[in-house]
């Protein structure tokens, strides 16, 4: 069960503005390195690539590799010139692509 | 019967409407429902099946006694020990057997004088005080002939390390002649820094075990159990209910007959009233546990220990923090009392003291990347003495925890917290 993601995104800027944006996405980022009690190695299931578009252009784009620790936490700064909406979006090996949207004022 | 009468208190109490308040409801705590048949955590109960299995059943628990005796007499040696010096400088870095020697003391050269603990003493020119063969063959094999109040396991006695492996420990412990060669101050234990943590631990960016605050005790809040009811029946508005409740607990449980803690709170209560099925350490206990102590956060600890049955639970807990468990032969107190071994060092862990161990309980651990209670702490200390521990719902836990939670009465609640 993929957990919720958490976003902290401020409500309202000004125009030209550089707001800073915080994401975590619950996830065990299983490297593929470690061993099971059985000795099995445990497949390899981790986020890969994360996303952050703003109404629709990439704002933050990022590649994760198996070494980053469980629970990837982005903390990145955008410069805003009018209000929209984010999209953030996390990638997993198996496909899924876990997505939220806040959406902010810029006056 | 006893489940319709109990049925009957619950009714009873949604009849008092909102304006029950919480710290009245823990003062009559026989009005407050409760399943009293049963356990409240897994029986038998198996340790988790990370951490380390061993066979620990010929020695102390909180729960049993079992250890061999102490030895009266040192043991006699005649001349010098046989022992290769080089195999007792492998021996003592040996982190399989107990931690090894560097654990607790630091010793010249041995391990790179990585990372030593404090303790026990500082060994590095231990070669120059005079001790006989046999003197460090008894401090090896069973300090306790020599020093009744020892922190040292007694190696021999309890089967850690044999007669010849101790013969080469104490051929290493005359090679030692001169001064640790700390290559950075993080080496040396008396001068690295204990741990700080300051980050804020109620961010949930920042401490996973705010979710259960943010989500997952909410969800479950207002989940009907299999008798329809939820928390949220009752307990309309938690924030205002559960304010100061938690900083009162642990507390003694007269139709239980031991002292409850908040998780078996949880699971009896659960059981009584919604029916849910909440043992200790399941995720939902975990959340609910976090939660209700959250809601008293900044309430000062106020643990009862002066009524006679609690006087006589704190009595009990500190007995057993007194008590020497396990293969290694370590008190509670040994580690954790400011006068012995808190503030000091296990290699690189930094021993924390009774008071201020258990106001942000349960805590986030970031070593582990998982949240743990009172209780699961408590097992884990065990274990890592090489203890049998106990189910997380035994009584002695019980007594255990009104002993060390009344440590930092005055103090203020501050859960989840984060630690290594």
């Amino acid at each position: 069960m993929a957990e919720k993601p958490r976003i902290k995104v401020p409500k309202e800027a000004k125009k030209g503005e550089v707001v800073e944006i915080k994401t975590l996405l619950a996830h065990p980022m299983e490297s593929g390195l470690r061993k099971d009690d059985a000795g099995a190695l445990v497949p390899r299931k981790i986020i890969n690539r994360f996303t952050c578009e703003f109404n629709g252009a990439l704002a933050f784009a990022c590649e994760l590799e198996p070494a980053i620790a469980a629970n990837p936490y982005f903390q990145f700064t955008v410069r805003l010139e009018e209000s929209g909406t984010f999209r953030f979006t996390w990638i997993d090996d198996d496909g899924t692509a876990i997505m939220a949207d806040e959406t902010i004022t810029v006056a | 019967m006893r489940r319709a009468a109990l049925v009957t208190i619950f009714v009873a109490g949604i009849t008092l409407g909102p304006g029950v308040r919480p710290s009245n409801v823990a003062a009559q705590s026989a009005a407050v429902p409760l399943a009293l048949d049963g356990e409240a955590s897994a029986r038998p109960w198996h340790r988790y099946h990370e951490w380390p299995q061993r066979d620990s059943a010929k020695f102390n628990t909180l729960a049993m006694l079992a250890s061999p005796p102490a030895p009266t007499q040192p043991r006699k040696v005649a001349g010098s020990v046989a022992g290769n010096s080089a195999l007792g400088a492998k021996l003592a870095a040996d982190r399989s057997r107990g931690g090894s020697c560097l654990a607790c003391h630091v010793m010249g050269p041995a391990g790179d004088a990585d990372l030593p603990g404090n303790l026990g003493p500082d060994l590095s020119q231990i070669g120059n005080a005079g001790l006989g063969d046999e003197t460090l063959f008894n401090f090896v094999y069973d300090a306790r002939v020599y020093n009744a109040d020892t922190l040292m396991p007694p190696w021999g006695t309890h089967g850690i390390f044999d007669d010849q492996e101790i013969g080469h420990l104490v051929a290493f412990l005359k090679t030692l002649k001169a001064p640790a060669p700390f290559k950075s101050d993080l080496d040396d234990p008396a001068k690295r820094p204990p741990p700080v943590e300051n980050r804020d631990n109620l961010d949930s960016m920042l401490n996973p075990a705010m979710w259960a605050v943010d989500d997952k005790a909410p969800a479950l809040w207002t989940e009907a159990g299999p008798k329809g009811a939820a928390c949220a029946s009752c307990h309309r508005d938690p924030a205002r209910a559960f304010k100061t409740w938690a900083a009162g607990m642990p507390r003694w449980e007269p139709r239980l007959e031991k002292v409850m803690g908040i998780e078996e709170f949880v699971t009896r209560h659960a059981r009584a009233t919604t029916g849910h099925a909440w043992p200790i350490e399941s995720a939902e206990n975990g959340a609910l546990a976090v939660y209700l102590r959250f809601l008293a956060n900044g309430s000062t600890i106020a643990v009862d220990q002066e009524s006679a049955p609690a006087k006589a639970a704190y009595a009990r807990g500190e007995a057993l923090a007194h008590r020497k468990v396990g293969q290694l032969n370590f008190a509670c107190l040994d580690c954790h009392d400011a006068g012995r071994g808190a503030g000091k060092w296990i290699r690189g862990q930094w021993l924390a003291q009774l008071r201020g161990a258990l106001d942000h309980y349960p805590t986030w651990r970031t070593s582990l990347q998982a949240t743990w209670d009172v209780r699961k702490r408590f097992q884990w200390c065990q274990v890592a003495v090489w203890a049998d521990e106990l189910p997380p719902d035994a009584k002695e836990y019980g007594d255990l925890e009104l002993y060390v939670t009344a440590q930092s009465n005055g103090l203020k609640l501050n859960v989840p917290g984060i630690r290594h």
